[in-house]
């Protein structure tokens, strides 16, 4: 349903998006993760025609990209990051003004989206009253009206409660059932676990992807393992040093490492005795998203 | 208490990152000054008036060289009594000098001959200057070559002026300052309501985010634009003729059946050239406070230069060609001319046109400015 090949952006003399490739499948969900700033808004900015690729070759849903952007503009659907809504409008209204620009006037589909994104109680409520979770949902039913092959998601769920956030996941699953293709940015490791492919985005560059598993097994040639015990507050400072240690990550009273292999579990115990006073246990874990993702934003780093 | 001076502190920081507002905060007393300080003068300099002299004598040029050297006219001839008041009527010239073939005949008889000064009455402060400055046409370095004694006949009884000056004010003849102000702050009004409305129309969009949104939809730049604009084009021109029919009824300014035409081709293209230089506006700024800032910037100097007040015919010649690239210039023009000297709309074409360029103008630059920041 996408691809891209080559894909750059490139401002003055900043290169934004670095020859990215990847492709997605119709009914996809498709996740691009990365840190801030790594150029996940320009990637999908450029997908919903809103910004013009400086280099490369994409298309969308079989039209191009850089010839045919009209035709692509009514097959996608785009809620930008700080998704456009206008506040005096009532929610009604907001929704019969986007479907307009697509040539849509179908009251009786308005009131079953409403309904069915459960914003029907809403109406007439003007959208600057709507609480964070609402208005996400009234501005993919803005999105929705016409229909589109693809809905492009920047950063759908940031800022909003677990609940919702799992009321949202569970609407885009639903879309995906329906034949919809999802392609969403994100920095939320578990929104990440969630999508069918992901691509890790840093600093313009894509330096991983595949499916959320296939990610994880990237770190393959390193072990985790977890540390719960007190322990000195120079240990963090000391052990990151080690090369064979690529990753120390705290969770509360709880230490994560991401070691090489050539590093055994007898070893790293030594490394850290010094700095803990009680006998303690190292835990074998396995790698999580969260990991690749540190490690491999600090790698570039 | 305490809390006041680091409070104070982060607005400074915040008012000196923002290089439009110091841009604004220096130009514009700057502006004032150098406008108020050497600009704008109540005395007018090279005042354009049409002549008729029809005596050609050594007498009726000594009249005309006077008033050519005291600075404040700039004469040209025209062939008829009833072209002079065309020339004003057209706005080509703001007064006019009417000498009749009888003048020196009349003069060396002590017979007072008259001449006819006429004046432009739309603008009253302006006519109260030229009707000073008109000393000159009678003033004793005229006059003192213009007595003749008789030798044989010592009764005759010399005049204490040898000729007789009558001063015609046209077109408002009773000065009245309401009629030379309300048309003018029609204008007025359509401009702030260009510039501020439609100058924040776009930058609200984009500060609301709601632009991307539109970006991205079937929209064409073109109907964005034009979709924008349309709101703010209805309210203006409900706006100017609104107060039209307040200064008609309640003013009694004269609305002559032969400026409707005039009037409903203004109301356009003063609107067209307001709300596209608010579109102007609206897509060089950032934020609708630049964009206010800017809407603020162009509506002073336009009030100041235009005419509106201060004639231009008053002002420094360096200023003079700034107020010939202000809209509003050619509005206050048009709408004294239609209403108050029945100009007729043909006579005003220049005005008219500059207008027109105008809109396309700022319309073209607003569309490559929008697409760039839309790229």
């Amino acid at each position: 349903m996408i691809k891209v090949k080559n894909i750059s952006k490139v401002y003055g003399k900043k290169r934004v998006v670095n020859s990215i490739n990847f492709e997605v499948n119709k009914g996809e969900i498709y996740g691009l993760l990365g840190p801030n700033a790594a150029g996940k808004t320009t990637t999908i900015r450029m997908l919903a025609t809103a910004i013009t690729p400086s280099s490369g070759e994409a298309t969308m849903a079989n039209l191009d990209l850089f010839t045919q952007p009209n035709e692509i503009k009514l097959r996608i659907g785009y809620v930008a990051q700080y998704f456009g809504l206008y506040e005096e409008l009532s929610v009604i209204e907001n929704i019969r003004f986007y479907a307009s620009l697509y040539g849509i006037d179908n009251e009786e589909l308005f009131h079953e989206l409403m309904k069915t994104y459960k914003i029907d109680h809403f109406v007439n409520k003007r959208s600057g009253d709507l609480s964070g979770g609402y208005l996400r949902r009234l501005a993919l039913i803005c999105a929705l009206t016409h229909d589109p092959d693809i809905l492009l998601l920047d950063e759908p769920t940031a800022g909003i409660d677990p609940v919702t956030r799992k009321v949202l996941w569970d609407l885009f699953y639903e879309l995906a059932q329906n034949g919809k293709t999802l392609f969403v940015t994100t920095h939320y490791m578990e929104e990440a676990a969630r999508c069918n492919n992901i691509a890790f985005l840093n600093s313009g560059n894509i330096v991983a992807q595949g499916s959320p598993d296939e990610i994880r097994h990237s770190l393959s040639e390193n072990d985790v393992y977890l540390l719960k015990a007190k322990f000195g507050s120079n240990l963090v400072k000391e052990l990151d040093r080690k090369e064979e240690i690529r990753l120390i990550n705290q969770y509360g009273e709880e230490l994560r490492f991401v070691v090489n292999k050539s590093l055994s579990k007898e070893q790293l115990h030594k490394l850290i005795e010094p700095y803990v006073d009680e006998e303690f246990e190292l835990l074998e874990s396995s790698p999580n998203l969260e990991d690749v993702f540190i490690a491999l934003t600090q790698e570039e780093m | 208490m305490k809390s006041i001076i680091p409070f104070a502190k982060k607005e400074l920081i915040q008012l000196k990152r923002d290089p439009r507002l110091i841009g604004f905060l220096i130009f514009m007393p700057i502006m004032l000054m150098i406008l108020f300080g050497y600009g704008l003068r109540l005395e007018p300099k090279n005042v354009k008036m049409a002549f008729v002299d029809n005596d050609k004598s050594y007498f009726s040029n000594l009249i005309k060289t006077n008033l050519w050297n005291e600075g404040y006219f700039e004469l040209y001839e025209v062939s008829t009594k009833e072209g002079i008041e065309e020339e004003i009527r057209k706005g080509n010239a703001k007064a006019g000098l009417y000498i009749d073939k009888t003048f020196s005949k009349l003069l060396t008889d002590n017979a007072q001959p008259h001449v006819v000064f006429y004046v432009d009455g739309t603008m009253p402060s302006l006519t109260t200057a030229m009707r000073n400055k008109s000393s000159a046409l009678n003033d004793d370095e005229v006059t003192n070559d213009m007595y003749f004694l008789d030798e044989d006949d010592t009764s005759t009884v010399i005049a204490a002026e040898p000729f007789i000056m009558d001063t015609e004010v046209l077109f408002n003849p009773d000065e009245k300052e309401t009629w030379f102000f309300l048309p003018g702050v029609i204008g007025v009004l359509i401009m702030q309501i260009a510039l501020i409305l439609a100058g924040t129309s776009v930058v609200r969009e984009r500060e609301s985010n709601t632009l991307e949104q539109l970006l991205v939809s079937p929209l064409s730049k073109v109907d964005f634009i034009l979709g924008k604009m349309f709101p703010y084009v209805l309210i203006s021109l409900f706006e100017f003729y609104f107060i039209l029919f307040i200064g008609w009824s309640m003013f009694e300014i004269p609305i002559p059946s032969s400026a409707i035409g005039g009037l409903v081709l203004l109301s356009v293209v003063y609107t067209a050239s307001m709300i596209s230089l608010g579109l102007l506006i609206s897509t060089v700024s950032q934020t609708q406070q630049q964009a206010m800032f800017l809407a603020i910037f162009v509506i002073i100097p336009s009030i100041l230069l235009a005419g509106f007040i201060f004639p231009i015919e008053a002002m420094h010649e360096y200023i003079r060609p700034i107020a010939y690239m202000i809209p509003f210039t050619y509005f206050v023009e048009i709408i004294r001319g239609l209403l108050i000297k029945q100009t007729l709309m043909t006579d005003m074409i220049i005005p008219f046109a500059a207008l027109t360029a105008f809109s396309l103008l700022f319309t073209i630059l607003s569309i490559i400015k929008f697409k760039r920041i839309t790229q």
